[in-house]
C-alpha cells in the first residue's frame, strides 16, 4: 500500500469499548526543525502523545535545518522546548530518554539534492533499526517560500513513496498560498508528487475540542437543529481576536495581513462548519463535501462589505504596546491591515438573507474566539404593560478560546418585580469534562499517523475559500490608500467597524 | 451542610433547595455556579470511614460527572434504630470570575432496624429521568440487602473486585449477575455490571494490544502458545483474579477455547490450558496455549495488581511481547522481540488511575461493555476448575 489512504487493521485485541486506536510505528520527519513551532508546539504534542501511550514503540523523529547541530544537540533543545511548552511539565527523566532514543537531525539545506538522498538511506536505516516499517509523516514546519523546492525534491528522491508495505503522509502548515493563484499552483505542486489522498493541509483550529464539538452539538442534539437556520437565526457573528501585536513575526506578516493569516484559514473553518449541512457521515469525504458546499453558497463580498484597520500606538493588558509599524519587519508607510470586518450572505435555503459577520484583529483588548448565533428577538407585545420593553434576543455563544465552552443566554424574570433579565447558562467542557483537552498538534499529528483527514483542509476547500477572499485582496490593492493607523491597541477595532455593523441595526458581542 | 430533624424526601428535597439558594447567594464576586447533573450515584458505605472515601471520591468525580449522590451508610447492627441525613453541594474549584460546577450529594445514615427503610427513601430521592448507577465497594456486594431492592431501576452495578473476600469463588457470582442480574420482570431496564478492578487493567490491555497495531507483527498474535502473568499478591495472599480476567479477555478476543480439565496448579503457579485455532493450511496437531499466572516477589512497596505480562509464540518464529512494570512510579517498559525485526523496547508512563478515574471510566459507557462480559464468562469457567480442584493455591 503506497497511496497513505488507510485501510483500517483489524487489530482483534482492540475489539470494545473502550481501547483507542494507536498509529503504527512511523517516522516524522520535520522540515525547518530547528525553528520556532518545532520546539513550542510539534515536539510537545510527540512527547505528550508518547508520554499517554498514544504512540507506538520505535516511533521516530527526524528534525532536518540547516543549522550545525548534531542529535544531541537537537535532543537538548527540544527537551527545553518541551519543558517549556508542554502540558504535562516538567518532563519524566526517564520517559525523555526513552522518547529521545528516537530523536535525530539529519543537517541539510532544502535546495540540496544530497540532503535528501542522504535522507531516504536515514530513513532506511531507522526503518531497519527501529521497526518502523516504512511508514512516514513528512511535516513541513518552514517558511512558505520553501514548500515548492521540499516538494519537487521530496518526489525527485522517491520520498514521495514508501517502500513496500509502508505509507508516506505530507502535512503542509499554514498559509497554503497568498490568493487564488498560487494556491492553484502550490496544489499543483504537490498533487504533482503526492495523491490528495495523502496530505493533509493543517489548520489547527480544526485539533480544538470546541470545534469538533461544533459538529456534535449541532447534529446530536436534537433541540438546536430545527431552529438553525433563516427562520429563527437573525445572524451570526464569528470573532477571533488576539491581545498581541504580530511580535517578531513582523516581516511574515506585513506580507500578509489578517485577511490572508486568519480569515482565509481559522474564521472560514469556523463558518463552514457553523453553516454546513448534515455529512451523511462522519468521515473526511462526506464532511468536507459539506464544508465545500457552504463555501461555494457563498455570495461575492464586495469590497464594500469589508472594514480594514491596522493598530497604532496603545495599551494592552495595561502594559503599553507600540504601534505596527513601529514593529520589527514591518514598513513604515504600511499598508497591511491588522484587523478585518467583513459581512457575508450563504445564499442557500438554510441561510438565505441571514448576516454572518466575521471580524478578526490584533492588539485588541483580549484574546477569545467564540461564534454567536444571534436569534430573532421575540414580539415583545405579550409583556407590553410591563416595564420590559427591551428583551435581549435569545443568544447562543461558542467559545473557543480562552475557556472552551458553550453559553445560552435567555431572558428570566427578576424574582418579585416585574423586569426581565437576561441569564446566561453555562456548559464548560473544561470543567464539565474534567480531563483536559489534548492540545490541537496533538490531535491532528495522530489523526494523520492514523490515515483520518478529516480535520484537515481538502484541495478543493483551500481553493473555493481563496476564490472568496482574492477578489477582496484585489479591490483593497486597487483602491486608494487607507488612514493607517486607524484604532489604538488595547481597542476593539476601528470607529468604522461599530458604524458598519450599527448601519444594519446590530452591534458586535461585548467581549 | 446541615443535618435535618425530620428524614423524609419531601424535607431533603427541600433542604436541597435551600441549599442551592444559598449557593447561588453566596457566590462570590458574581461567580455563577451553576448546579449540573447527569447521573444518580447510589453508593453504600458501611461505616463512617468507607463513607468518607466515597465522599472524597464523589467530589472527585464532578469534573467530570456532576451528580446527585445519594451516600447511604447502613448501620444495621449498630445501635438503636435511627436515621439522619443531610446534603451538601459538591463544587470543583474553579478559577475566578469562570462559573463553578457543582453536583449534590445527600447522605443518609441509617442505623439499627430501620436501615431496612433506606432502599425506599432513596427511590424517592432520585433525580427523575437520569440514569441511576449503584456502587457497592467492599467484601460482599452480592449479598447486599440494597441490591434486590434496587434492582429494578439501576442501570448499572459497580463493584471492585479487588475488594472481594473470596475472589475466585465470587467470580462466579459476578458471571451469574452479568448473565442474569434477576431483574424484576417488568422493569424497563436490565442493569449492567461494571468492575473497578477490570477498568483497572484497561492499561495493560492497551499496551497489550499497540504491539499488533502493525501489519508486521499482527499474524503472530495468531500464533501465540504461552503467556505468563506476573502479579504482585495482596498482602501475601495469593489473588489470581486480574489474571484470569486478562487471561480470560484474551481467549475471548482470540477465540481460544479453554481445555476440558483446563486448570493445574503447581505450587504458587496456576495453569491455564487452552486451545486455539490452527493457522494456515494443513492438518496439524492440535495448537495448545498455556497461560501461567504466577505471583512475583515483589519489591518492598509494591502495589498489588498486574506486574509483568508476557506473550510468545515458541514454535517456528520466536516472537515475544512483554509489557512489565519498570518502577514503582508509574513506569512501564514494553519490549517486542520478533526474528526477522530489530527489537524494540521503549518506557512509557501508566500510573495506577485513582478510584475517581476508574469510577469515571465506567460511568462513561453507556451500555454493556461486551468485552468485559465474554473475559469475565471465560475468567469463571478456569475460576470454578480452581474451586473444583479443591487445591489451594500456595502463598
Ligand atoms: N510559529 C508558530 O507558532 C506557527 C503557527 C502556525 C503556523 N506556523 C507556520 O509554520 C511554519 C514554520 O514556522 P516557524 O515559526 O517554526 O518558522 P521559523 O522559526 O522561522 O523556522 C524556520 C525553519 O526552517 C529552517 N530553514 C529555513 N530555510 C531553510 C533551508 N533553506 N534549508 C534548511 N532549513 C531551512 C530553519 O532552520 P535553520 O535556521 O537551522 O536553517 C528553521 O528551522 C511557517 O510556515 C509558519 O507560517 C507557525
Amino acid at each position: 500500500m503506497n497511496d497513505g489512504v488507510a485501510t483500517p487493521l483489524e487489530n482483534p485485541l482492540r475489539a470494545g469499548l473502550r481501547l483507542w486506536r494507536t498509529p503504527e510505528p512511523c517516522t516524522v520527519v520535520i522540515f525547518g526543525a530547528s525553528g520556532d513551532l518545532t520546539s513550542r508546539k510539534l515536539v510537545p504534542a510527540l512527547y505528550n502523545l508518547a508520554r499517554e501511550r498514544r504512540l507506538p514503540g520505535g516511533f521516530s523523529v527526524v528534525g532536518f535545518a540547516r543549522r550545525a547541530w548534531d542529535d544531541a544537540t537537537f535532543r537538548q533543545v527540544l527537551l527545553e522546548g518541551v519543558n517549556a511548552n508542554s502540558r504535562a511539565r516538567p518532563v519524566e527523566e526517564a520517559l525523555w530518554a526513552s522518547f529521545a532514543e528516537g530523536i535525530f537531525y539529519h543537517r541539510a539545506s532544502f535546495d540540496d539534492p544530497a540532503g535528501y538522498a542522504r535522507l531516504a538511506a536515514r530513513l532506511a536505516a531507522i526503518d531497519a533499526t527501529r521497526d518502523t516499517g516504512g511508514n512516514r509523516v513528512f511535516y513541513l514546519a518552514t517558511p512558505p517560500e520553501a514548500y515548492p523546492e521540499i516538494i519537487a525534491q521530496l518526489g525527485a528522491h522517491g520520498l514521495n513513496r514508501s517502500p513496500e508495505g509502508g505509507w508516506t503522509r505530507i502535512i503542509i502548515e499554514k498559509p497554503f498560498g497568498r490568493d487564488l493563484e498560487s494556491a492553484r499552483d502550490l496544489n499543483r505542486q504537490v498533487l504533482a508528487v503526492f495523491d490528495e489522498g495523502q496530505v493533509y493541509r493543517i489548520d489547527h483550529y480544526l485539533g480544538k475540542e470546541t470545534v469538533q464539538n461544533l459538529l456534535v452539538f449541532r447534529f446530536a442534539n436534537g433541540i438546536f437543529e430545527p431552529i438553525w437556520n433563516r427562520r429563527y437565526v437573525d445572524h451570526v457573528q464569528i470573532t477571533v481576536a488576539e491581545s498581541l501585536g504580530v511580535e517578531d513575526r513582523g516581516g511574515y506578516y506585513d506580507r500578509a495581513g489578517a485577511l490572508r493569516d486568519m480569515i482565509q484559514n481559522h474564521l472560514t473553518q469556523l463558518l463552514t462548519l457553523t453553516a454546513m449541512e448534515p455529512p451523511v457521515a462522519y468521515d473526511a469525504d462526506a464532511v468536507r463535501d459539506e464544508k465545500v458546499k457552504v463555501l461555494r453558497a457563498i455570495q461575492p463580498i464586495a469590497s464594500e462589505a469589508t472594514v480594514r484597520g491596522q493598530y497604532g500606538p496603545g495599551s494592552v493588558s495595561g502594559r503599553p504596546v507600540r504601534g505596527y509599524r513601529d514593529e520589527r519587519g514591518v514598513a513604515p508607510d504600511s499598508q497591511t491591515e491588522t484587523y478585518v470586518a467583513l459581512k457575508l450572505f450563504v445564499e442557500n435555503w438554510r441561510w438565505a438573507g441571514v448576516p454572518f459577520y466575521l471580524r478578526s484583529g490584533k492588539a485588541l483588548p483580549r484574546r477569545v474566539s467564540e461564534i454567536a448565533v444571534q436569534f430573532r428577538r421575540v414580539p415583545t407585545l405579550l409583556f407590553a404593560s410591563t416595564p420590559v420593553n427591551d428583551i435581549e434576543p435569545n443568544v447562543l455563544a461558542i467559545r473557543i478560546q480562552p475557556d472552551e465552552g458553550i453559553t445560552l443566554k435567555f431572558s428570566s424574570k427578576v424574582p418579585g418585580q416585574a423586569q426581565i433579565r437576561p441569564v446566561t447558562m453555562d456548559f464548560r467542557y473544561g470543567t464539565s469534562f474534567g480531563v483536559a483537552s489534548p492540545e490541537a498538534y496533538e490531535r491532528l499529528l495522530l489523526d494523520c499517523m492514523l490515515g483520518d483527514s478529516t480535520l484537515f483542509t481538502r484541495r478543493d476547500e483551500v481553493e473555493a475559500s481563496w476564490a472568496l477572499l482574492t477578489p477582496i485582496l484585489e479591490s483593497w490593492a486597487a483602491g486608494p490608500a487607507q488612514a493607517f493607523p486607524n484604532y489604538e491597541a488595547g481597542t476593539w477595532g476601528p470607529a468604522a467597524a461599530d458604524a458598519f455593523i450599527a448601519r444594519d441595526g446590530r452591534a458586535w458581542r461585548r467581549l | 451542610m446541615s443535618t435535618l430533624p425530620f428524614v423524609d424526601s419531601a424535607t431533603i428535597e427541600g433542604e436541597l433547595q435551600r441549599l442551592w439558594q444559598e449557593t447561588a447567594e453566596t457566590a462570590t464576586g458574581g461567580q455563577a455556579v451553576t448546579r449540573a447533573l447527569t447521573l444518580n450515584l447510589i453508593a453504600r458505605a458501611t461505616d463512617p470511614a468507607m463513607a468518607e472515601r466515597i465522599s472524597a471520591v464523589v467530589r472527585d468525580l464532578v469534573a467530570s460527572h456532576p451528580n446527585r449522590t445519594l451516600l447511604a451508610i447502613c448501620r444495621p447492627e449498630d445501635g438503636p434504630p435511627r436515621i439522619d441525613a443531610w446534603v451538601q453541594a459538591n463544587c470543583l474549584l474553579s478559577a475566578p470570575g469562570v462559573p463553578q460546577v457543582c453536583g449534590e450529594q445527600i447522605s443518609i445514615d441509617a442505623h439499627g432496624a430501620v436501615t431496612a427503610q433506606i432502599a425506599s427513601l432513596i427511590l424517592a430521592l432520585l433525580a427523575p429521568d437520569l440514569p441511576v448507577v449503584l456502587w457497592l465497594p467492599g467484601p460482599a456486594p452480592f449479598d447486599d440487602p440494597l441490591l434486590p431492592r434496587l434492582l429494578g431501576v439501576i442501570d448499572r452495578l459497580i463493584i471492585d473486585s479487588r475488594d472481594l473476600s473470596n475472589p475466585v469463588r465470587d467470580l462466579g457470582r459476578m458471571a451469574a449477575f452479568d448473565r442474569d442480574p434477576g431483574t424484576p420482570s417488568g422493569a424497563a431496564r436490565r442493569a449492567a455490571l461494571s468492575d473497578l478492578g477490570w477498568a483497572a487493567l484497561t492499561p495493560w490491555r492497551e499496551l497489550i494490544a499497540q504491539f499488533f497495531d502493525t501489519r508486521p507483527l499482527l499474524p503472530h498474535l495468531r500464533r501465540l502458545d504461552q503467556v505468563d502473568i506476573g502479579y504482585v499478591p495482596v498482602d501475601g495472599r495469593p489473588d489470581p483474579l486480574p489474571g484470569l480476567l486478562v487471561a480470560g479477555w484474551l481467549a475471548a478476543c482470540l477465540d481460544w477455547t479453554p481445555l476440558e480439565d483446563a486448570v493445574s496448579i503447581e505450587g504458587a503457579a496456576l495453569r491455564l490450558h487452552l486451545r486455539r485455532p490452527a493457522v494456515g493450511v494443513g492438518p496439524r496437531a492440535i495448537r495448545l496455549v498455556t497461560i501461567i499466572i504466577t505471583p512475583v516477589t515483589p519489591a518492598a512497596d509494591a502495589a498489588p495488581g498486574l506486574a509483568t505480562l508476557r506473550l510468545r509464540a515458541l514454535d517456528g518464529v520466536a516472537a515475544d511481547f512483554q509489557v512489565q512494570r519498570a518502577d514503582e512510579q508509574g513506569h512501564i517498559l514494553t519490549s517486542a522481540e520478533v526474528a526477522g525485526h530489530p527489537p524494540v523496547r521503549r518506557l512509557t508512563r501508566c500510573v495506577a488511575p485513582s478510584l475517581a478515574d476508574l469510577l469515571a471510566a465506567e460511568l462513561r459507557l453507556l451500555s454493556r461493555d461486551a468485552m468485559f462480559s465474554a473475559a469475565l464468562q471465560t475468567a469463571a469457567l478456569f475460576a470454578a476448575q480452581i474451586e473444583r480442584l479443591g487445591e489451594a493455591i500456595e502463598p
